[in-house]
């Protein structure tokens, strides 16, 4: 059976409680928003590196890419 | 497991991992929570009681992931790998917090039971030494602009807080502290009455599991971090 009543130590059994889960909360979304931060940082990058490379294989000159062969 | 310290494979075998402890913990954390509050109060302390529910875990964890840091540096000290560096960097703040709520808690206990918030016997007092452990870790990272610097000189700090662990964990049996030896690990019996394992133990592992989950999300966060920095500073010199 659920038991809510603290009395006479409330003052001390609540507090332990609320401060323990906020805590744990607010370590819970920070370890969460940093790590979606750093996620779509790296996936932009990436992105972006993979299109400057392909802009960088399109400007050679033919007689390259055919002595370099296939591209994949 | 040591195949493990390549950067790409940890990532890969720890993606799927993640999301099931997040999972695990949540779920611990909703039933030890209700254990607690079903369990009957104690006949000396009262409700109070409740409060170690939140306390023992917290106060484990906070040595817990100290240990956890200090071998990390060990090997990045000696092995200069990088993701144990990231380890012993990740565990650092959920460390210190396990270990403030320890001493919050802690003090919210000492006061109905022993008539004060705080007192400077072993127990409490090396407690708070290895918060400030935790401090000086993440102040020095912090305070050195040179990364590599700061990782070595702070692994070298959180080597030499190692030696307080045993102080902690003993510092019950050496000296004559207010803070009740360990009754729950004593050898032999357990000290705690059956009705509280449940929602003691469930807490334990919540507590636990949920530090594996930060620990985890933080080390992936950190490897990312430094891949991005990589990419910058790459681009930077393309440019």
């Amino acid at each position: 059976m659920l038991d809510l009543d603290m009395a006479p130590y409330a003052a001390f059994v609540w507090p332990a409680w609320g401060v323990s889960a906020l805590v744990l909360a607010a370590l819970t979304v920070r370890a969460v928003i940093a790590s979606r931060k750093w996620k779509r940082e790296l996936e932009r990058l990436e992105k972006d590196q993979s299109a400057t490379s392909d802009a960088a294989v399109s400007l050679r000159p033919q007689a390259a890419q055919s002595a370099i062969g296939p591209l994949k | 497991m040591f195949g493990l310290s390549n950067p790409q494979r940890f990532m890969r075998f720890t993606g799927p991992l993640t999301p099931v402890l997040w999972t695990a913990a949540a779920v611990l954390l909703a039933v030890g929570t209700w254990l607690s509050f079903t369990v009957p109060a104690d006949y000396q302390q009262g409700d109070t009681v409740r409060i170690m529910f939140v306390h023992v875990p917290a106060a484990s964890l906070g040595l817990g992931a100290y240990a956890a840091l200090g071998v990390s540096s060990f090997f990045a000290l000696v092995f200069r790998h990088a993701l144990a560096d990231a380890a012993a960097r990740a565990a650092a703040l959920p460390g210190a917090a396990f270990t403030a709520l320890a001493l919050f808690t802690g003090s919210l206990w000492g006061q109905p039971m022993w008539g004060t918030w705080w007192v400077w016997d072993a127990r409490l007092t090396s407690v708070l030494v290895l918060f400030l452990f935790y401090l000086g870790y993440m102040a020095l990272r912090a305070s050195i602009d040179d990364e590599q610097k700061g990782a070595r000189a702070a692994a070298v700090l959180g080597l030499v807080g190692l030696i307080n662990l045993p102080i902690v964990k003993f510092s019950v049996d050496w000296w004559n502290t207010l803070h009740q030896p360990a009754s729950f690990l004593t050898p032999g019996a357990s000290g705690l009455d059956p009705v509280y394992l449940p929602p003691f133990l469930t807490m334990l592992a919540a507590y636990g599991v949920l530090f594996a989950a930060l620990w985890l999300t933080a080390i992936r966060t950190e490897i990312r971090r430094r891949r991005v920095l990589t990419l910058r500073a790459r681009k930077a010199l393309e440019a």
